[in-house]
């Protein structure tokens, strides 16, 4: 009934957010996925909102420079080519692209409003 | 992208068999897409929105991003590391994910050679657009799914338990009983278990008070630790179980697991057991924990775990050896709280009406005080049904004046669809008003409500030992329970309570409420710890022990229904009584039922007496209903009526499916009811089957057409079950709008309303997929039950006799009497009388409310000779409930005479028998000597046959059992023959008596008692006669013991002290006797002289299997002084050997 499910490899968890959850693959092929690739190793999972045992999830990876596990989460990492954590992509800021460096100045702002 | 896009004009992207070309690309049958799925659409609707987007973004955004590349190399020079990004900036570069598949990139390469010859078919252009919609559109799955696991994973930590999680996990680690307290939304009952789950305990079980719960939960728990499609988190209920062998989590109720301990005494299949909201003191939660309790030291891996509210917690600790507790806060907004006592002239009196002011007063101070825009509803704790209505009408008549309010009631008895509408949403400007009994305090929690009003009051069921009755009366609250309703308030956000009572008054109320286990008749609870085994009930550890009264009472009752006997030990009867998750008086019909060929009419009737009634309270004033009900009557009494009903839904079931609804609505039927009452039939059937008092009638359906119909059975299943899969994924349905006439609709009391409600729901109901149909075809076969409610409709009238007999004798000693005077008053006035409880009337419900006739001797009859008839009649109810009146409800009628003789526990008559006392209260006077001996004498022979084939049928007699007749399954003919002869007593016994009701002073001067000068020796001599039984002066009320249930010449009836020893000549029907007899001596010979004709060769080959048995039971060493010889002779040869030496 449960095979769908597969036997979690250990539990990811985010080094910045904390967010953890079991992961039951980890690479750049999901299994049973065909023709999708992923364009870096990540940590995923079946994806829990799915019926379909076929989906998956992606929860994370690691920076492509200090190689910390971070979670797929806006606030915590972001991709652009490859992983980067947050704090990386602020000490690179300027390598990055306009749009990214807006986005990160908007995200700023809004956790200090919120906060 | 665009530029080259108007090359190939001749491609559509709206065009469906451009699409398709795409699909046979990218969404193949084994890609990760697939063609015609759900995804599949929300690709093409994505595609479009994306097409759009990039449009847009393409035509304002070219300029921004050129001027970007150029400050980027200039800033380069100051990076310390070169991270080789790109120097364009392109949203694709954001997505982690790539499609290659060697079809694509073929694709991508020859279609330049290929791309003017084949103008029809996509180019690159357009596959590379179709690639990257699709890149977009995982990732925008990607991130939704990831957001709602965030999401989710914010709310775990934001609860207050979260900081707990580590304290708790290694509590349980390091201790066998914990108890964790902490008060509403803390988050205990869905986290705890996760908690345990995800640091490496299996197998967890964890109790809850009601199912309902047990469902919601598991839902709840399964999403939060991401196994909503799978099946390690499950939960299991009487009927419902989503439980595999994966499942490491589950959810159940507290007497389920009792049931499980009753199979299963170490409980080896949990590692953890959660006992959920223990301080609700519930019966079965409390008599759990006694059994855990001992359950303990002999399981020392075993962790248990308590959770309850900041409720009295040292009981439970100390109650379990001073267990830790963990004490976790709750997560409640401020709530102000406003003393307002009702003043006394608006308190009224008892009987009066409740004075609705200080209610409304409440509503038009919120209206003054809080802008309408303000949202917030108020939820009003009242004590019934009753006092809701009351004040339900005036609020409505102050909410169709102010257009400010949306009224609606809330308790037990109103339909599901209607108490679901309190979870709806008021329009804006409106608030709800729900006005609740105290199911609203635990069992149901609503959002949104801001303000409560607390009456105080509360209605609790008791038990009256004495007068047999349960009673509903009014009484304060708790401390406990009134800050449980302060706490409605504050679910959402800051709140407000009034209290109508004075801050003195809330010190006065008890701390806590009365625990159920000192309320309530406990015979179900005593006959589950006997069969359980867990010792004397008397000695039991509980955790607060109900008064030994209570238990002893139980245990008396049990004993005088046969499931214990005179050691307290379990009868066979018992043993399955405890088995049966009813009433003991409904368990007695099945059994009864099971001997006799009715099973399928009682299997119908004892499920519809062990669920609420069908019939909504509402409708019975709309003459629609009524109408329609008419031919769902019986006028035999309730449980005919609800035998048609279910027959009658049945039959709809086939011919119509999901009609039924529609069907039942008509009737004013609430059809959860009927599906409850399949589901429990068809547990009944299985439990008899297993005992094997019901023939397995599987094996008899084989055949290859049948294997057909079984294939067509299998694939209808499987649509079946992929509908109920996707009911249950479409989880949290949205709530509707409620409009602001909800309020008149739902007015109970106007009666037409149901329909017109039913027909704005009519609408969207038959859109919606009917679960319930989906789940009834899952479980039932619609053909077999169909056979089973035609054999038990159109009962023939013998059939019928019968069943009210079974009914009669389950029920029994729930009997009442009509009053002598009812025929002179007013239908609504007929008084009735129990043993123990005096005028008593029927429940409006009832059948016998509106048609009294049936119960009454007609004038002339009776007016002939001082009531004497032979049309009396007795109501068998189920219950007898005191509210404002104490009324007996689902009752059906027996006749008076030949019930009481075949059913009562103590038979006492004078010499001749002419006067006959039952049950010490009632008494039946036949003027007629000899047809009064030839009556009762029937009865006791009947009697015997009855309770030896019952005794046969349950199998195994007992230690306790009498007479050890152990033996060979009754033959059918043995019980045709008992069939055959209980009918005939029922239907033809022609005996005119009257009946009444002997006076308290009658009754205690009943008995002639003891005889101290009792001539021994014509006792024994009387003795001989009695074969198989004790024939022995009863040592209390005097006369002679005959049997168990009868005692020959005991009444204190002073007219007539000889009659005992007149002989009178009497020739015997079946032999050829013909000598004096006394009336005693009479009866004892008809016990044992069987009709000729019933004496045949076959039977003796079967009695020859028990001779042990017949030949002790039957015959005696009789010494006979004329040939001085001892001979071995049963009674009736004594009387033929006695004979020949008359003669």
């Amino acid at each position: 009934m449960d095979l769908n499910e597969g036997s979690a490899l250990g539990v990811f968890r985010c080094k910045l957010c904390e967010l953890s959850s079991p992961y039951t693959f980890y690479g750049q092929k999901p299994p049973n996925t065909r023709a999708i690739v992923l364009l870096e190793e990540c940590y995923g999972m079946k994806d829990p909102f799915s019926p379909d045992r076929e989906k998956f999830l992606v929860l994370g990876s690691k920076c492509s420079l200090c190689s910390k596990t971070v979670c797929v989460g806006p606030d915590c990492s972001l991709f652009y080519t490859k992983r980067f954590c947050l704090p990386c992509v602020r000490d690179n800021i300027h390598q990055f692209p306009e749009q990214i460096q807006a986005e990160l100045v908007k995200k700023k702002t809004i956790q200090k409003t919120s906060s | 992208m665009s530029r080259e896009r108007d090359k190939s004009q001749s491609w559509d992207w709206e065009s469906r068999q451009c699409r398709a070309q795409l699909d046979e690309i990218f969404f193949r049958q084994h890609d990760y897409i697939q063609t015609g799925s759900a995804e599949h659409r929300e690709f093409w609707t994505f595609f479009e929105r994306f097409q759009r987007f990039t449009a847009k973004r393409d035509m304002s955004g070219s300029k921004s991003s050129r001027q970007e590349s150029h400050e980027k190399k200039a800033n380069k020079k100051s990076g310390s590391v070169d991270l080789g990004l790109p120097k364009d900036y392109d949203a694709r570069y954001r997505i982690n994910v790539s499609v290659c598949s060697k079809d694509v990139e073929e694709r991508l390469g020859r279609s330049d050679h290929k791309k003017r010859r084949e103008t029809s078919g996509p180019g690159r252009q357009e596959i590379t657009d179709c690639r990257i919609a699709l890149l977009h559109f995982l990732d925008f799955n990607q991130k939704q799914s990831f957001s709602k696991l965030a999401k989710l994973r914010k709310e775990q930590k934001s609860l207050p338990i979260f900081q707990y999680r580590d304290k708790i996990v290694e509590l349980v680690r390091t201790h066998p009983v914990v108890v964790v307290a902490g008060d509403t939304g803390c988050g205990k009952s869905t986290q705890v278990p996760q908690y345990l789950m995800t640091s490496g305990f299996n197998y967890i079980a964890c109790t809850q008070p009601r199912r309902i719960a047990c469902i919601s939960l598991a839902k709840r728990v399964s999403f939060e630790s991401l196994n909503q499609f799978g099946s390690k988190v499950g939960y299991q209920i009487r009927f419902e179980t989503s439980r595999t062998t994966a499942t490491k989590l589950l959810f159940l109720t507290e007497g389920l697991l009792l049931r499980q301990i009753q199979q299963d005494a170490s409980l080896g299949q949990y590692q953890v057991l959660i006992v959920d909201e223990v301080h609700e003191r519930h019966l079965h939660c409390d008599f759990l924990l006694g059994v855990l309790r001992s359950l303990l030291p002999l399981r020392p891996d075993l962790r248990l775990v308590l959770m309850s509210a900041t409720i009295n917690i040292k009981l439970f600790s100390n109650y379990f050896n001073g267990a830790p507790v963990l004490q976790v806060p709750g997560r409640l907004f401020p709530i102000q709280v406003f003393y307002q006592p009702i003043p006394p002239e608006e308190q009224g009196s008892r009987s009066e009406k409740l004075d609705p002011r200080p209610y409304l007063r409440v509503l038009q101070g919120i209206d003054q005080r809080y802008l309408p825009e303000e949202r917030g509803d108020l939820l009003l704790f009242l004590s019934g049904v009753a006092e809701i209505s009351t004040i339900q009408d005036a609020c409505q008549t102050y909410a169709t004046h102010t257009q400010r309010w949306i009224v609606l009631p809330l308790h037990s008895t109103l339909s599901l669809a209607q108490q679901d509408k309190v979870f709806d949403i008021a329009p804006p400007g409106v608030r709800k008003c729900i006005i609740s009994t105290n199911i609203a305090e635990t069992s149901v929690t609503i959002d949104g409500v801001r303000f409560v009003v607390d009456s105080g009051k509360v209605k609790e069921m008791s038990f009256d030992p004495k007068a047999k009755m349960q009673r509903l009366q009014e009484f304060w609250i708790s401390r406990a329970s009134s800050e449980q309703r302060k706490g409605r308030a504050g679910r959402t956000g800051p709140g407000i309570c009034y209290r109508l009572y004075s801050e003195s008054d809330y010190d006065a109320f008890a701390p806590y409420p009365v625990p159920e286990i000192h309320r309530v008749a406990l015979d179900s609870l005593v006959l589950q710890m006997k069969s359980m085994g867990v010792g004397d009930p008397r000695s039991f550890v509980f955790i607060d022990p109900p008064p030994a009264s209570s238990i002893q009472t139980a245990v008396t009752y049990l004993r005088e229904q046969g499931a214990l006997d005179e050691h307290g030990e379990l009868t066979p009867i018992g043993r399955l009584l405890a088995q049966l998750p009813v009433d003991v008086v409904i368990g007695k019909m099945l059994v009864l039922g099971s001997v006799f060929k009715l099973v399928e009419p009682v299997l119908t009737v004892a499920a519809a007496l062990s669920v609420q009634s069908p019939f909504l309270r509402s409708a019975q004033h709309n003459p629609d209903c009524s109408t329609a009900r008419q031919p769902l009557q019986s006028n035999q009494g309730d449980p005919f009526t609800l035998l048609n009903t279910f027959n009658a839904w049945v039959q709809v079931k086939k011919d119509r499916g999901s009609g039924s609804r529609k069907w039942c609505r008509r009737r004013g039927l609430e059809e959860q009811r009927l599906y409850e009452m399949v589901n429990l039939r068809r547990q009944f059937k299985e439990l008899l089957r297993t005992h094997s008092l019901l023939e397995d009638d599987s094996g008899s359906r084989t055949g290859p057409q049948d294997r057909a119909q079984r294939r067509e059975r299998r694939t209808e299943r499987q649509k079946l079950h992929k509908l109920k899969r996707d009911h249950d994924f479409q989880e949290n349905t949205k709530r509707k709008v409620l409009r602001l006439e909800e309020g008149l609709e739902g007015d109970g009391s106007s009666g037409s309303d149901e329909e017109r409600t039913a027909s704005n729901k009519r609408k969207k109901d038959e859109q919606t997929v009917d679960i319930q149909e989906v789940k009834f075809k899952l479980r039932h076969n619609v053909n077999e039950l169909q056979e089973a409610a035609n054999a038990s409709a159109d009962l023939s009238s013998r059939q019928q006799s019968l069943l009210k007999l079974v009914l009669c004798r389950g029920l029994y000693p729930q009997l009442a009497t009509p009053d002598e005077h009812n025929a002179t008053r007013k239908d609504s006035e007929q008084v009735f009388h129990t043993r123990n409880k005096q005028g008593v009337v029927i429940h409006p419900t009832s059948v016998f409310a509106s048609d009294p006739e049936v119960l009454q001797v007609s004038e002339q009859e009776s007016s002939a000779d001082k009531g004497q008839s032979n049309r009396h009649q007795l109501l068998a109810f189920v219950t007898l409930l005191e509210t404002n009146k104490p009324y007996v409800s689902n009752c059906v009628r027996v006749p008076a005479l030949q019930a009481l003789l075949l059913v009562a526990n103590s038979v006492d008559t004078n010499a001749d028998c002419t006067r006959v006392v039952v049950d010490g209260w009632l008494e039946l006077g036949l003027t007629d000597g000899d047809m009064a001996l030839k009556v009762l004498s029937s009865a006791i022979t009947l009697r015997g046959e009855w309770e030896r084939l019952l005794q046969a049928q349950l199998g195994q007699g007992g230690p306790g059992s009498r007479g050890g007749l152990v033996g060979p399954k009754p033959s059918r003919r043995d019980l045709d023959k008992l069939c055959e002869g209980l009918v005939r007593f029922l239907l033809y016994t022609e005996v005119s008596y009257s009946l009444r009701r002997l006076t308290g002073l009658q009754s205690q001067n009943l008995y002639i008692g003891p005889q101290q000068n009792t001539d021994l020796s014509s006792s024994s001599a009387l003795g001989f006669l009695f074969p198989g039984m004790k024939t022995e002066p009863d040592p209390i009320k005097g006369g002679l013991r005959v049997s168990h249930f009868f005692t020959y010449n005991c009444l204190c009836d002073s007219m007539d002290l000889y009659s005992e020893c007149l002989r009178t000549f009497w020739s015997c029907p079946h032999c050829d006797l013909y000598m004096p007899l006394t009336p005693l001596e009479r009866m004892q010979h008809e016990a044992t002289c069987r009709p000729e004709e019933e004496q045949q060769p076959e039977e003796d080959s079967e009695s020859a299997q028990t001779s042990a048995s017949s030949s002790s039971g039957l015959t005696r060493v009789y010494h006979c002084d004329l040939c001085n010889k001892d001979l071995t002779l049963t009674s009736t040869e004594i009387l033929k050997h006695k004979r020949q030496h008359l003669s």
